[in-house]
């Protein structure tokens, strides 16, 4: 094979922020649909959005009639081809791609270390063929069979239900037990395997970042939740601590003493005893943060954490489970690589983030990315050109993002002088909070209040109880009626809302959106509905719009996800969430010895409510891994009595487990 | 705190079982008498009925917490009825109001301090369970 046919593509998600990087053959094409060779996950990449041929020794890009277009460096490309050079910038909606040689000169055998032939072979064959379509409704059993996230890189193997290792031509690797997501589900899991009994060898976790809270930390900075701010998590809900004591509060109280800040430790115990009758505790994000670096290096997390991305899972034909993943090296060309465990965990966090649609719609049109914004996504530059010339920020949702923009905001207001004017669009007045039995949620100026996100009993009182007996059925209605979107009853953002409303500077204004525009004064206009009787107004004008209604749970925005439900006929839950057992066992992959356990957002509609919560995951892995030493997995043993009592010990003079 | 009726139960009887009769041990050695034992054991037995009470009270918040406020707001209760019946009533013959109010406190800060730390270092489950142990 010509070795020029190699190119890497480095790109940032617009969403998460994940820095990426790829090297692929060409011909490749570039699409939202999972068939292409790099799938952009986002509403404003066509299906199959551009095409990188090469012809005469050289790089050809042709746009395929995408909706949206191509820019390559600066420029429209249309549909005929284009000379591809590089080093070049490719913009395709919210994306932007930087494309260059890959690096060595040994390009020939950097693509033999990254391919195999038989993959190489697959991926020629996939253009010449038509795309194979994903089935989404899992209604035919063809579209399944080939259902993959990447099929084009996959072995042909990874077709089978079932794979006979004997038939693999790569070497793979075995593992006892494996986390996919390397996020915060997989560290409470694995903090759970380790402290349990279980060899830090015998596990692995491969994901995106190397801090266990790298995505987390980059979805509370882009929410306005810097490092210095306060959560909205319970005291005792540690991810670095599988006991939950002492909590925060107590070891920000003894911090402040060490220190000599004894009021402020005298604040906290007030707080942390009185509470909810004063303001609930929370603790800094940092703190928080610094916790689970101390958490990570006493369990050798850098040792079992690998960096890369996994494209898709098989059950192997000795009762275990092949792991398909690309390892991302810095620097270095991507490697194809598998590797064999015989207990899997799946916790790959929020598979997407909502978007209004017409918010959506507007930014489909006008490729306008910077004025309508996700509260998730980075948009640091709305509170920049506010501070400089002040405007008008609608916001929409009521949630606790939406609190901590407004909190943002009336900042600005105050410290900069920035003339800055707030409208808050609902689509309904809210006037009495929700009712469960004999109790009632508080409500003021529509927003609702609860201390956290599902009621406190719902983690491990009666509510938790009450959950899990319940029928699949019976669990969405209760979901329902604990959840919804509440912010937290802080005494600041209250006295903020009463201020803002006295002074004029925050407003609130009810309907539905019918679309958004950019109206001929250089504005943002919002055209209401008009058979809402809400109002008497039709439009609305702005100069930015922040969507923070929330991240969705959709599994099959998760390649990977979609790819496994489809394959294996995954039963849901009746909230669509991925269906587990009560000890957050995916029971139909279980198959021989190998069991395969989830947790997070994906779990939502199961046994517990708070799945996507520091204490949540950290139940699931309690659930998840008591399992496991019930059916002897290597190294567990029951994490009770005295030997809790030592291992806890053990965490507290920060000796190893 | 969310306990349930069943973990409310469950840890009493543990706390009173093992911390509470450490401290009482100390207060019966220092006082010379068994009564601090026997005063001990009505705590438990009324304890039940107080249990379902609070239970009920707590299923009217809509967290269904029970906040350490209202611990101590039951533990006040709770001594209060006691104090009546020892003192009012007569069933026993009474210790002196300071020893009983020395007493009754240690205790209930002992088994309190006690229910926010060790019990969850010796039962890793039982935050999540409602305060139940078994
Ligand atoms: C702004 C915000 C604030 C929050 N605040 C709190 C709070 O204060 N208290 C609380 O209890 N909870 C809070 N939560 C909820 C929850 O605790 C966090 O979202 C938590 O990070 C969820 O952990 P997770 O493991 O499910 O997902 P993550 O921590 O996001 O980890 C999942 C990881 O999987 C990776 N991944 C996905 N697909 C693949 C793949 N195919 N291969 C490899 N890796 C993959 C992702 O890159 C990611 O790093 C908050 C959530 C948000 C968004």
């Amino acid at each position: 094979m010509n070795p020029t046919t190699l190119l890497t593509l480095h790109w940032r998600d617009p969403l998460t922020g994940e820095s990426r990087t790829q090297t692929a053959v060409y011909p490749l094409t570039i699409g939202r649909s999972p068939d292409n060779t790099i799938q952009l996950n986002s509403s404003f990449v066509s299906s199959h959005h551009l095409r990188i041929e090469d012809s005469d020794g050289q790089a050809w890009l042709q746009d395929l009639g995408s909706r949206n277009g191509t820019r390559l460096n600066g420029k429209l490309v249309g549909k005929t081809a284009v000379l591809l050079t590089t080093p070049s910038h490719i913009e395709i909606g919210p994306y932007s791609l930087h494309l260059t040689q890959p690096p060595g000169d040994g390009r020939t055998a950097t693509l033999t270390n990254l391919l195999d032939p038989a993959t190489l072979a697959a991926i020629r064959q996939s253009y010449q063929q038509p795309a194979p379509a994903l089935a989404f409704s899992s209604a035919s059993d063809a579209l399944e069979a080939t259902g993959s996230s990447e099929p084009a890189a996959l072995p042909p193997i990874f077709q089978q239900r079932v794979v006979p290792l004997a038939a693999l031509n790569q070497p793979y690797e075995s593992k006892t037990y494996l986390s996919v997501g390397g996020g915060l589900g997989s560290f409470a899991w694995i903090n759970h395997l380790v402290v349990y009994g279980a060899a830090p060898d015998d596990i692995l976790t491969i994901g995106f970042e190397p801090k266990p809270y790298g995505r987390y930390q980059r979805l509370c900075r882009n929410s306005q939740i810097p490092d210095h701010e306060r959560l909205r998590s319970n005291s005792d809900s540690c991810p670095d601590n599988l006991w939950g004591w002492p909590g925060y509060g107590v070891r920000e109280m003894w911090g402040a003493v060490k220190n000599g800040r004894f009021s402020h430790a005298a604040t906290i115990g007030w707080q942390l005893f009185n509470e909810p009758y004063v303001q609930t505790y929370t603790p800094v994000a940092g703190h928080v943060f610094a916790a689970i670096d101390r958490e990570a290096e006493r369990i050798g997390w850098r040792q079992l954490w690998r960096h890369g991305r996994v494209r898709a899972i098989r059950q192997t034909d000795d009762g275990r489970y092949l792991v398909a993943y690309t390892h991302l090296r810095d620097g270095q060309p991507d490697q194809h690589r598998l590797v064999v465990c015989r207990y899997l965990h799946l916790a790959v966090g929020y598979p997407g983030v909502r978007f209004l649609p017409d918010l959506q719609a507007y930014r489909a049109q006008s490729g306008d990315f910077r004025r309508v914004v996700n509260a998730y996504e980075a948009h640091d530059h709305v509170y920049d050109a506010l501070a400089q010339r002040g405007g008008t920020v609608l916001i929409r949702g009521r949630g606790i993002v939406a609190s901590r923009i407004i909190q943002r905001l009336h900042e600005l207001r105050t410290q900069h002088g920035s003339p800055i004017a707030i409208l808050h669009l609902m689509r309904q007045p809210l006037a009495e909070g929700q009712q469960f039995d004999h109790a009632q949620r508080e409500v003021s100026n529509h927003w609702e209040f609860q201390p956290f996100n599902w009621p406190k009993a719902a983690w491990g009182g009666d509510l938790r109880r009450q959950l899990e007996q319940a029928s699949d059925a019976e669990r969405k209605e209760l979901l329902a009626c604990w959840g919804g979107t509440t912010t937290a009853d802080r005494r600041d953002w209250r006295t903020m809302v009463d201020d803002g409303l006295r002074e004029g500077w925050y407003e609130i204004r009810f309907g539905a959106v019918q679309g958004v525009e950019a109206a001929e004064n250089g504005r943002l206009s919002l055209t209401l509905q008009r058979d809402t009787t809400l109002t008497h107004q039709t439009s609305l004008e702005a100069d930015f719009i922040i969507d923070a209604t929330g991240l969705e749970a959709g599994l099959e925005s998760n390649g990977l996800l979609r790819d496994l439900v489809n394959q294996y006929d995954l039963p849901r839950n009746a909230r669509g969430g991925l269906k587990v057992s009560n000890a957050f066992e995916v029971e139909a992959l279980r198959h021989g010895e190998g069991r395969v356990y989830a947790s997070g957002i994906v779990t939502l509609g199961g046994p517990f409510a708070a799945v996507d919560s520091f204490l949540g995951l950290q139940f699931a892995a309690l659930r998840s891994v008591d399992q496991l030493t019930a059916v002897r997995a290597t190294g567990l043993r029951r994490l009770d009595g005295l030997r809790s009592l030592n291992q806890w010990t053990r965490w507290a003079i920060g000796a190893k487990p | 705190m969310t306990p349930t009726l069943f973990g409310r139960w469950q840890s009493r009887f543990f706390l009173l079982g093992t911390v509470g009769s450490l401290t009482t041990l100390l207060f019966a050695v220092l006082f010379r008498s068994l009564i601090p034992f026997i005063l001990l054991a009505v705590v438990l037995l009324l304890g039940l009925g107080w249990d379902v009470v609070y239970d009920r009270l707590q299923k009217r918040r809509w967290d269904r917490d029970w906040p350490p406020t209202l611990q101590l707001a039951a533990g006040v209760a709770e001594g209060v009825l006691l104090a009546g019946l020892l003192y009012g009533a007569r069933l026993l013959p009474p210790p002196t109001p300071t020893q009983f109010v020395l007493h009754y406190t240690a205790v209930w800060l002992t088994t309190f301090l006690a229910s926010q730390s060790l019990m969850r270092l010796i039962f890793p489950r039982w935050r999540y369970h409602g305060g139940q142990w078994i």
